[in-house]
């Protein structure tokens, strides 16, 4: 079984433009939040909105599609190849939600009241999906595949990539995910009474629901062979991926967790560890009293309560359909730093969650990290990443050398 | 990959014993309907009858879902009701769901939503039933599926990335079985959208064996699954051994009985499709019964797995064939051994399935 590696990190959100300012943020406790600038709208939740997108990956009507290939273009560069890919067999496979609806209300209100409108919001439509659009971009002329798995589709994007090269579909994978702020989730997250009125507060006794945000969040997996014979040390392995529905309910979790604490063993089992290898556990943790309730319970079961946990959503909102990949790069970072940030906003421990998130800046064995990922429609996701340097077991992965 | 059950939902009706009726029965006329930004014509549809979406003992668990829920729920539904496989918990099963545009008619309903009522007062349901896995969400609570659920939204080869995904799952024993599909409806806005980004066909028929630089579409909706296995005794359908997305004919591989091509209009230039017959096979083409679909890929494989399962070749249902290819212009038993389904995509990506008995 080929052996997957992280060579690249891309990553934009509100918490920075690009990795190293995104550790800035985290290591100094940053929250860019504000009120929406990028429509008008009378709703007066704070979002996390991404600032400066670099021109050069700046599509006009296409915003998603510029995070997306904004975070691609840094993992690329990160992990030293080319912008041009048409001389390997690369995949690419990145989730979003907002990119996959035709949502344009301008285009639908039109439409509305004369039955024609222009063709413009189609096109960028038709001309914007992910995958498609990055694949033509960097011209990587393997699988091209745009998961929309609601807010774990970034995830299970980098899990797909995992497949892909097990299976020897293709040798490097772009994997991650993207999404915009726009109206439509807005409006829809609103109308389901789990949007914060203040900043968002993960696993916190008081917690009111989530914010939203947007970014992108990109990784280059790739066979290992393949990333040392073009002299590339790999920053880190993508040892498991576990993937469970519930069958329960389309917003709400299972109370019980089962479709989380299946995917999680799932991904365990894959990578070959116990849970007694795991570091720390990068939570979906998105503020929302159901979420973080049965997540939290979930962890403590699977980890027991002192397990180090952190929600990242206090530093870039609830990204959606790019949660998933931002995530995934912050728990790669994490091991490679051997820090986490404090889980940012939780202040007062909820007696119904069995375990409390770091509240400070924490040190951490550079041992395995877990990243989740809970979506709408009841789908679970786990990933598990190992730091670069470990030694190896035959089967799969060996509990790594604590080289911190 | 073997093909244990199959179920189908479109214009022709539901469940695979309708598609197969309608491949016996050949080509119907759509229905013509008038749009507003198109006064003075009528637009030819293959929209779904109403009447098959209708099914309360399945769809009595999901009383608020879609038409697009709905839809891809009968049909993964139907796909392991042919298969006779127990759902007893006792194998891992999967959930791919593959579509080019989603749930649009509902995302425009909240869309109708903010327009009608503001931003803060828009329908919670609505906004739930937009998300794309909304279907794969339903299809695992309707039949207590467990397993890992991914839907994928593309417009180019959406069903061909499914299945090939399906294979990698079952290839490293993440499921025993894998229910993947695809689904796509119409409405009104996407009828006015193809009204204007397609040539339409005013006479309502679908012409694969034109292989024009601007062909035309009559767009239809519908879904389509497959219950995927490698468990020998799921081989009810024959298998589906390859996928490949290459633009390249490989001279090696195995010669196919029969190459459907799936020219509908939808993607641009078909001229390519005449030089994708593979010399000494039957052509055919299927997409005039059920119309152009973006994931009507699906639809094509479904008959060409009934083709291999009742060793049937069927007729094409529109047989104008000014190129001159070898089509199949009679229904009649044959002996078919492999199928290949061949898609093209704005002209120069290409993709096959291959199937095989």
């Amino acid at each position: 079984m080929k052996k997957a590696v992280v060579s690249g990190i891309g990553v934009i959100s509100a918490a920075g433009k690009d990795l190293p300012e995104t550790l800035d943020t985290f290591a100094q406790g940053k929250r860019n939040a504000g009120p929406v600038s990028l429509f008008p709208t009378l709703l007066t939740y704070p979002v996390f909105e991404v600032r400066d997108i670099p021109p050069q990956w700046h599509k006009e009507g296409m915003r998603t599609l510029s995070l997306a290939l904004c975070a691609v273009a840094q993992a690329l560069g990160d992990a030293g190849l080319p912008d041009d890919l048409s001389s390997l067999k690369v995949g690419v496979c990145l989730g979003t939600t907002v990119a996959s609806q035709l949502n344009d209300l301008e285009f639908y209100r039109s439409f509305r009241n004369s039955g024609q409108a222009p063709m413009g919001a189609v096109d960028r439509f038709l001309r914007g999906n992910l995958a498609q659009a990055a694949a033509h971009t960097f011209k990587a002329e393997g699988p091209a595949l745009t998961v929309v798995n609601a807010c774990s589709s970034g995830a299970d994007a980098i899990g797909i990539s995992l497949s892909w090269l097990k299976q020897g579909i293709c040798d490097l994978a772009i994997a991650g995910g993207a999404d915009e702020l726009n109206h439509v989730p807005l409006c829809g997250f609103g109308s389901l009474g789990i949007v914060s009125e203040s900043l968002c507060a993960p696993f916190d006794r008081n917690r009111s629901g989530l914010n939203l945000g947007e970014g992108a969040g990109v990784l280059i997996i790739e066979a290992e062979d393949i990333c040392r014979q073009r002299g590339k040390a790999p920053l880190a392995y993508l040892a498991g991926y576990g993937i469970a529905a519930d069958a329960y309910h389309l917003t709400a979790p299972h109370p019980e967790g089962k479709g989380l604490e299946a995917a999680v063993r799932q991904a365990m089992a894959s990578a070959n560890i116990t849970p007694d290898d795991v570091s720390f556990v990068n939570a979906h943790g998105t503020a929302t009293p159901d979420n973080d309730k049965v997540e939290g319970t979930v962890l403590a079961r699977i980890f027991g309560p002192d397990v180090k946990v952190l929600s990242t959503k206090g530093y870039t909102g609830h990204t959606l359909g790019a949660a998933g990949g931002l995530e995934a790069a912050f728990t790669v970072a994490a091991l490679r730093e051997g820090w986490i940030p404090a889980s940012i906003g939780f202040v007062h421990q909820d007696t119904e969650i069995p375990l409390a998130p770091v509240a400070v800046k924490t040190p951490i064995e550079k041992g395995y990290g877990v990243s989740t990922s809970l979506a709408f429609g009841g789908n679970n996701t786990a990933l598990i990443f190992s730091a670069a340097g470990c030694s190896v077991r035959s089967s799969s992965f060996r509990k790594c050398r604590d080289t911190a | 990959m073997n093909i244990a059950g199959i179920g189908t939902i479109c214009t022709r009706g539901r469940g695979i014993e309708s598609f197969a009726h309608a491949l016996q029965q050949g080509w119907k006329a759509p229905q013509f309907i008038s749009l507003q930004s198109l006064p003075d014509k009528s637009f030819p549809v293959y929209p779904l009858n109403q009447e098959s979406l209708m099914d309360k003992a399945v769809l009595g668990k999901m009383r608020r879902a879609d038409r697009f829920s709905r839809m891809a729920a009968l049909a993964a539904w139907d796909a392991v009701q042919d298969s006779g496989m127990a759902l007893d918990g006792e194998h891992t099963m999967g959930i791919i769901v593959a579509s080019a545009f989603g749930p649009h008619t509902t995302t425009f309903r909240f869309l109708d939503d903010i327009l009608d009522y503001g931003e803060a007062n828009v329908s919670p349901t609505a906004f739930s039933h937009s998300v794309h896995n909304t279907a794969a969400s339903y299809i695992a609570s309707l039949l207590d599926i467990r397993g890992p659920t991914i839907t994928v939204s593309q417009f180019a080869f959406p069903f061909h990335q499914a299945i090939l995904l399906a294979q990698a799952w079952l290839d490293e024993k993440r499921c025993d079985y894998v229910l993947v599909g695809s689904a796509d409806e119409s409405g009104r806005v996407m009828e006015y959208i193809c009204s204007q980004k397609l040539r339409i066909a005013d006479d309502g028929q679908i012409q694969p064996f034109h292989f024009s630089a601007a062909p035309k579409a009559v767009p239809g909706e519908g879904s389509v699954f497959f219950l995927m296995t490698s468990r020998e005794d799921g081989r009810k359908y024959g298998e589906l051994s390859e996928v490949a997305l290459s633009s390249h004919r490989n001279e090696e591989e195995d010669k196919p009985d029969i190459c459907i091509l799936e020219a509908d209009g939808m993607a641009g230039d078909e001229t390519g499709y005449r030089d994708a017959v593979v010399p000494g096979a039957f052509a055919a083409g299927y997409s005039p019964l059920f119309g152009s679909m973006l994931t009507g890929s699906g639809f094509q494989c479904a008959a060409a797995a009934l083709m291999l399962k009742e060793q049937i070749r069927y007729a094409c249902p529109v047989q104008d064939n000014p190129g001159r290819v070898n089509i199949c212009t009679v229904t009649e038993t044959a002996e078919i051994h492999s199928i290949h389904c061949i898609r093209y995509h704005c002209g120069q990506k290409k993709a096959v399935i291959k199937l095989r008995r």
